[in-house]
């Protein structure tokens, strides 16, 4: 395991844009140079069309929520004192078969449902007991 | 959803080639301190005896790689004391493979490099779990996207994936947390009848299950699988050469293997609350040449209660949507008549031996040996799964 584990490598090249991105603010997600598919996981090859260029370029950053867990037990220490939290995944507006896996913030959860329409928010991840931050995507109502 | 998510295996009919004659189960536990070579072992020795085989007569063994401390050729030798040839391959063990493996014994034994097939399994997580991150969560958080665009979200480990899963579920079909527990409660039941089921002391009811709180919403403690120690061991021979063995004849009817394109990325699954059972058992069945009508007993391995209902529908057991009205009140139970389901208690409360504990039950229940037996059992199915794998085994009783 990493040594900031459990934040991400923001060195990690296959995800290293996804967090420059968020440390400006904005959701970059990789496009096939080939099909202009989004290609996610971020490993080579692209899952439609097998080509293995990809280019990074910003997302509106709206999606839908399409599921989630309220989780109220540590399964390991460095969540213990995020509890209970909402983690889920979000499809992504432009295509919503990408799903971002997210932490789900600013919404009470007797308020969640599928499918209710979300925007990307830029929040710092930091754990107990790991050295640093990370600004990463998360995910809130969209309001209106 | 289209099926382009994930596909069949190809495979050669092998349907009535091969029986299983041997069956042993090592002791199931919670943290025991014992190894797993000690358990498979234990197990092995148990499953030749039922078949009334020596070591020295067995000719070919599987296992599963996948955790480096598998029973393979060489353990198999150090703990009999021999040194005969052995046919080797790395492609049984439990999960998935412990449906699989039949197929690839038959083939070994269609062509001559092997006669007498031993398939093991063993885990010894309980004693493991303190050196684990996140239990048997372990393996996914040591892969990179899992680490870099998962974890760092709180989605880890397994019993947030399925519960995720679970909630679409519901939010799709209609699916309800009583659903859910019925499933709980007849593996329970099933548990508290049979010797040495791990919660073979702790009944359930569905009002017990709707009490207990919630850890992963939707999920509560008992929608998850234990984590024990222990193991279990399955003998293979020809149809020919199991005629001369002393068990009733239980032979392989018909294998089937389906593939997820995303693999264990459950995330970015097409067909979100499907498993891959939707490839693996049309062919299955096509082998066997039965109906779902023909089958008397099931068993799926069952991380969570929706991955049980999840394969109850991929299988064609119901329509793709109705597991939650289908598996409502007792009709799992092993009495009932409708679809006997794990009915040793499976990995939520027998122990969480990954599925190699499930074949064996299939088998007992086939000679109509189990605890919560099932009248006149006739076929049983194993439906094994990985994420991105699964697979049926049939079984028939000749």
């Amino acid at each position: 395991m990493q040594a900031e584990f459990p934040l991400p490598d923001v060195h990690w090249e296959p995800a290293r844009e996804l967090w420059k991105g968020a440390a400006r603010g904005e959701l970059h997600m990789p496009r096939c140079d080939s099909c202009g598919r989004y290609v996610w996981y971020p490993l080579p090859p692209c899952r439609h069309c097998g080509a293995a260029q990809w280019t990074w370029t910003t997302a509106s950053g709206r999606g839908r929520l399409f599921s989630w867990s309220i989780v109220r037990h540590a399964w390991i220490p460095q969540f213990a004192d995020r509890l209970p939290f909402v983690t889920g995944l979000v499809a992504l507006e432009e295509d919503p078969a990408v799903r971002l896996v997210t932490y789900v913030v600013d919404c009470a959860p007797p308020d969640l449902h599928c499918d209710m329409p979300v925007r990307a928010v830029f929040r710092p991840l930091r754990y107990p007991g790991v050295r640093g931050e990370v600004t990463a995507p998360m995910f809130a109502p969209q309001r209106g | 959803m289209t099926d382009d998510w994930g596909f069949a295996s190809e495979l050669d009919d092998v349907g009535g080639e091969i029986a299983i004659v041997g069956i042993g189960d090592a002791d199931y536990s919670k943290a025991s301190g014992r190894t797993t070579h000690q358990i498979a072992a234990q197990a092995t020795e148990r499953a030749l005896a039922d078949a009334g085989l020596t070591a020295a007569e067995v000719d070919g063994i599987m296992y599963v790689p996948f955790s480096g401390d598998q029973f393979d050729d060489a353990a198999f030798h150090a703990h009999f004391g021999t040194s005969h040839d052995l046919w080797v391959s790395d492609k049984g063990g439990g999960m998935v493979w412990a449906g699989s493996a039949p197929y690839e014994a038959a083939l070994a034994i269609r062509s001559g490099k092997a006669t007498c097939v031993v398939n093991t399994f063993s885990v010894a997580w309980a004693t493991q779990r303190s050196q684990m991150v996140g239990g048997p969560g372990q393996v996914h958080a040591e892969d990179l996207c899992k680490q870099n665009l998962e974890v760092p979200f709180g989605w880890f480990p397994q019993p947030v994936y399925f519960a995720t899963i679970a909630r679409r579920h519901m939010y799709e079909f209609g699916t309800t947390s009583e659903q859910l527990g019925a499933i709980a409660v007849a593996c329970r039941r099933h548990a508290n009848l049979t010797p040495g089921a791990v919660m073979r002391d702790r009944p359930l009811s569905l009002d017990d299950y709707l009490r207990s709180p919630l850890i992963a919403d939707p999920f509560r403690k008992e929608d998850c699988c234990l984590i024990s120690d222990g193991g279990a061991a399955y003998v293979m021979t020809s149809l020919e050469r199991a005629r001369d063995l002393k068990a009733p004849i239980v032979e392989v009817l018909g294998v089937g293997v389906g593939n997820s394109r995303t693999g264990a990325y459950w995330s970015q699954q097409g067909a979100f609350t499907s498993t891959p059972q939707v490839f693996a058992a049309t062919g299955a069945f096509a082998m066997a040449g039965i109906e779902r009508d023909d089958v008397d007993v099931l068993a799926c391995y069952d991380p969570f209660t929706i991955v049980s209902l999840m394969q109850i529908e991929d299988m064609g057991f119901c329509p793709k949507g109705e597991g939650g009205p289908f598996v409502e009140g007792e009709a799992l139970h092993f009495d009932a008549g409708v679809l006997p389901y794990n009915t040793h208690g499976g990995m939520l409360s027998h122990a969480y031996v990954l599925g190699i504990a499930h074949v064996v039950e299939i088998v007992r229940q086939l000679r109509r040996q189990a605890a919560a037996q099932v009248p006149d059992a006739a076929v049983g199915i194993y439906g094994g799964y990985t994420g991105p794998q699964a697979s049926t085994l049939i079984l028939g009783r000749r």
